[in-house]
């Protein structure tokens, strides 16, 4: 009864932060204590910007203390050749990996680059979510980012933004789209699909027609329309929140036919040489904390004990399209060699 | 009794064999081995692999129909080839005036443009990219801002992700192997063929055409070529621009090959050609010399007197000044003001002004700080490593110490027709896999920047060893002393500056490398170039120029450092 009296006490008058770090599951305490004598957590990953990435590795080495986080952040190509080449070497040096296409965890469970390892935490993932989680427990998932898009306000007038996806083959967009090429960045990758589903070659052949801007990732495309450098682009909707929260100009529209929606994925490498740690780093993915993060930069939440954000739509509520695994596994790489094909590069 | 010849015999064999062994047929042996090890093996296996099945099949052509099977593909091969003809093209137009303005006429200035294009070696190709996407990107680029403002017109005046965009880039970026080269010829050069032009009444310019410039060929065509095979295996600028600007080339498409599925047997096969093509272009260029049709050049006699441009002189100073504007000057202003802007495209001013790109790249971003570190010291370590090998196999060829050392002169030679992203690619089989396995540790770039730069220590050595005369080795065993006595209190004290010099131009080179980087970092051992590379692709040019900047600045300072030592004309200066 004392013992107990004096925790209530304690917990009372400990700062919140320290309130928080004792608020650690056993599963994480047992592999905090085991990553302690590991050297940190290598995180591949393109699902976020560089900058992003860094602020959850900070919070991450900041609400377990000790364990360093690096992040090495790069686009989805560049990210799944890394770990392919690293796997195949037999030379693993990454702990864990995130993308924005899941059917790049398909291609590694294949090789048996995956640890088996789904996050306690996930238990409090919204239903919706968990659905997308992997059924042999390879990989979870670690984002959701829709994607839209998004037009500089001082180039383009309310009245001509565009509503449909298919209004990016319109030439009155001639030289003035910024997109990412599908065969670099993994979430283009993804997109293309759904435009390939949708309308088919002539989509790309008009879009091609409009003589786009291309570049390695969709953060490039996003920055083409912030620095007036393009006027429309398709990125994450998230980014162009962000954008206009820093007061740049710009305004974002969602298509007719639904957002598109990439799910990011994660997963712990087999052979990873900090087990421990990755496996911590994707209890964290999966914890309260990281959804908390997500919903103050505008994104929605994983969990169904943090609210989704004002003025970020609730994806329960609204249209998506969604590319669904077996999909991305069959049409991939047609999609991307059409793409080739077309564009020339 | 027969046996005893027969012993007699065998130790007689023994004897011999034994002196095969001598000391410094085991230095020769070594040095044939570190050479075998860092260029024959990778290249060995380049071309083992694009015959080899995947997966560790048997023999097979499959690679080469895999690699040029696609128009695509061939139409990248050939994209690379007008690429690197514009390049050269425009780069010999760049240097060989500007070379002979600075060293045979009284142009003003002379100094201040061969300190300014000095420059142009200090940077590196991709931030003078990123320097002219800031300056001519087509809608937000300050020259197509400035043109808007100026002219009400919405077309833009030039832009950087095109055909001739890539090219002014590629150009700017390598015009100054073929400056230092010709300059270096220019000034060997004595002024008496000029004089007998000018007595029978040709101008300065029809003297420069008609006398100069043709003594001074064998070395421009020489320099140009190695332009040549320099831009068509440069990675950073195509990867900056050639995909904006939807023009394939052959490193873009090797990257492809590298990405998922990664088919290294394909990508060995599509670098085939590539070498094939720069060892061909050597071959004719050592026909066409041969044939020694220019033997006025190579004496250190004769006078040299400049040449007095009169009127002409401002002229061509303001084209001096047009190439290193285009060159040094305008691309690092940008990247500098980028560097202290919070937005770029608001340009200079003081509401834009800014500390929090530095802040952020050397304080807050986890991998930039050590990305420094790592270049630094890479580039170090390889420019020492190279500089070691290169001098002892230019004592031993030069001193004709032992037998064969022609092979070991080749050898070091030989990297300069092997692409970087090709010699990556060789490292990578041979190196990074199993049961080797040094992906993702520093040795293997060390290993691969020495390899790829062995060339510049090598002649860099050579040219030293060469100025130094034998009879004062001679003197030294006279008076009883060994080999090893003569080197080091005769040949080193004399070799100190070849090696400093040496060691800077391989230095500057391997601390900003990217092609062979991109793909042996790992994860930890990521170089500042691929940092660049990464953060280029976010669009986050502030970040990129002010990183890029430290860069600079800190092997600016090695540099500067190094030219106290040595002399303000170290390089433009043949030792």
């Amino acid at each position: 009864m004392k013992t107990l009296k004096a925790l209530v006490i304690t917990t009372m008058i400990l700062p919140a932060s320290l309130a928080q770090a004792t608020e650690m599951t056993g599963t994480e305490r047992t592999l905090y204590t085991a990553a302690q004598s590991e050297n940190g957590v290598t995180w591949y990953t393109s699902q976020l910007t560089t900058e992003q990435a860094e602020e959850v590795c900070a919070l991450f080495s900041t609400r377990f203390e000790g364990i360093a986080c690096y992040p090495v952040r790069a686009n989805g190509s560049s990210t799944l050749q890394r770990v392919v080449q690293e796997i195949q070497a037999g030379a693993v040096q990454g702990d864990i990996v995130s993308t924005n296409s899941v059917s790049d965890f398909e291609e590694f469970k294949a090789l048996s680059g995956l640890a088996q390892y789904m996050p306690d935490n996930l238990s409090g993932m919204q239903p919706s979510l968990a659905a997308l989680n992997d059924s042999d427990g390879y990989y979870f998932v670690s984002g959701v980012s829709p994607f839209g898009f998004v037009y500089n306000t001082d180039l383009v007038s309310p009245d001509e933004v565009p509503r449909s996806w298919n209004d990016l083959t319109d030439p009155r967009w001639m030289n003035q789209i910024a997109i990412a090429h599908p065969g670099f960045s993994g979430s283009a990758g993804q997109w293309a699909i759904a435009m390939d589903r949708l309308y088919g070659r002539a989509f790309f052949e008009g879009l091609a027609a409009n003589e786009p801007q291309i570049g390695r990732s969709i953060a490039d495309g996003y920055t083409m329309v912030t620095t007036g450098e393009r006027s429309l682009t398709v990125t994450s909707l998230a980014l162009g929140r962000d954008a206009m929260r820093d007061g740049k100009p710009v305004d974002l529209v969602v298509p007719d036919e639904g957002m598109f929606l990439p799910p990011s994925a994660a997963g712990v490498l087999a052979g990873s040489p900090n087990p421990n740690s990755a496996r911590l780093f994707a209890e964290f993915l999966a914890s309260t904390e990281f959804s908390e993060w997500l919903a103050s930069k505008g994104r929605n939440p994983l969990r169904t004990d943090v609210a989704t954000p004002e003025g970020t739509p609730d994806l329960n509520q609204v249209s998506v399209l969604t590319v669904s695994v077996a999909e991305s596994l069959a049409n991939q790489q047609d999609v991307v060699e059409m793409f080739r094909d077309i564009f020339g590069i | 009794m027969t046996t005893d010849p027969q012993i007699a015999t065998h130790a007689r064999s023994f004897r011999t064999r034994l002196s095969v062994l001598q000391p410094v047929r085991l230095v020769w042996l070594g040095l044939a081995l570190a050479l075998a090890l860092l260029v024959v093996a990778p290249i060995a296996m380049l071309v083992i692999k694009s015959f080899t099945a995947a997966g560790g099949g048997g023999f097979t052509f499959d690679n080469y129909i895999a690699a040029y099977g696609r128009a695509r593909h061939v139409q990248a091969l050939w994209n690379t080839l007008i690429m690197g003809l514009g390049t050269t093209v425009l780069a010999v137009l760049l240097a060989v005036p500007t070379a002979w303005a600075c060293t045979r006429t009284n142009m003003p200035g002379r100094t201040l443009v061969r300190i300014a294009l000095f420059g142009a070696f200090l940077m590196p190709p991709y931030l003078t990219g990123v320097g002219w996407i800031l300056l001519a990107g087509p809608n937000a680029g300050f020259i197509n801002q400035a043109w808007t403002a100026l002219t009400g017109l919405d077309d833009p005046l030039v832009n950087i992700f095109s055909f001739s965009g890539l090219v002014l880039v590629m150009g700017v970026s390598t015009f100054f192997t073929i400056f230092i080269l010709v300059s270096a010829a220019f000034e060997l050069l004595s002024s008496e063929m000029e004089d007998a032009a000018n007595i029978l009444g040709a101008g300065p310019f029809t003297t420069a055409f008609k006398i100069t410039l043709p003594m001074a060929m064998p070395t421009i065509l020489g320099s140009a070529l190695l332009t040549f095979l320099v831009s068509i295996a440069l990675y950073g600028v195509p990867a900056l621009i050639s995909i904006p600007a939807r023009y394939p080339v052959v490193v873009i498409q090797l990257a492809e090959f590298f990405s998922f599925p990664i088919r290294i047997e394909v990508a060995a096969a599509y670098s085939i050609p590539l070498l094939g093509i720069t060892i061909g272009l050597l071959l004719l260029q050592r026909r066409v010399l041969g044939r020694k049709g220019y033997t006025a050049v190579g004496g250190k006699g004769g006078e040299r007197r400049i040449i007095d441009l009169g009127r002409w002189k401002w002229a061509v100073f303001a084209y001096a000044m047009l190439v290193v504007l285009l060159s040094v000057a305008m691309p690092l202003l940008v990247l500098l003001m980028a560097a202290f802007s919070h937005t770029w495209v608001d340009g200079f001013s003081i509401d834009n002004f800014t500390l929090e790109h530095f802040h952020y790249v050397l304080f807050e971003h986890s991998s930039s700080q050590k990305a420094l570190l790592t270049s630094v010291g890479t580039g170090a370590a390889a420019a020492t490593l190279a500089i070691s090998l290169a001098l002892s196999i230019s004592y031993i060829v030069q001193r004709r110490l032992l037998p064969y050392g022609g092979v070991l002169a080749f050898l070091c030679m030989s990297p300069f027709v092997i692409p970087g992203i090709v010699l990556a690619i060789g490292f990578y089989a041979v190196y990074a896999l199993p049961p080797v396995g040094l992906y993702g540790t520093y040795i293997i770039l060390v290993l691969a920047f020495t390899t790829r730069f062995l060339p510049i220590a090598y002649t860099t050595s050579t040219n030293g060893v060469r100025a130094i005369n034998p009879e004062m080795e001679e003197a030294v065993r006279i008076l009883g002393g060994g080999q090893f006595t003569a080197i080091r209190k005769v040949v080193a004290p004399l070799l100190k500056r070849t090696l400093a010099s040496g060691w800077i131009l391989m230095f500057v080179p391997a601390a900003q490398e990217l092609s062979t980087a991109v793909f042996l970092v790992g994860p930890h051992t990521r170089v500042v170039s691929v940092v660049l590379l990464d953060m280029s692709e976010e669009g986050t040019f502030e970040r990129l120029a002010a990183l890029g900047s430290v860069l600079l600045l800190i092997i600016a300072a090695i540099v500067l450092i190094g030219v106290k030592l040595l002399g303000r004309d170290f390089m433009l200066r043949r030792t």
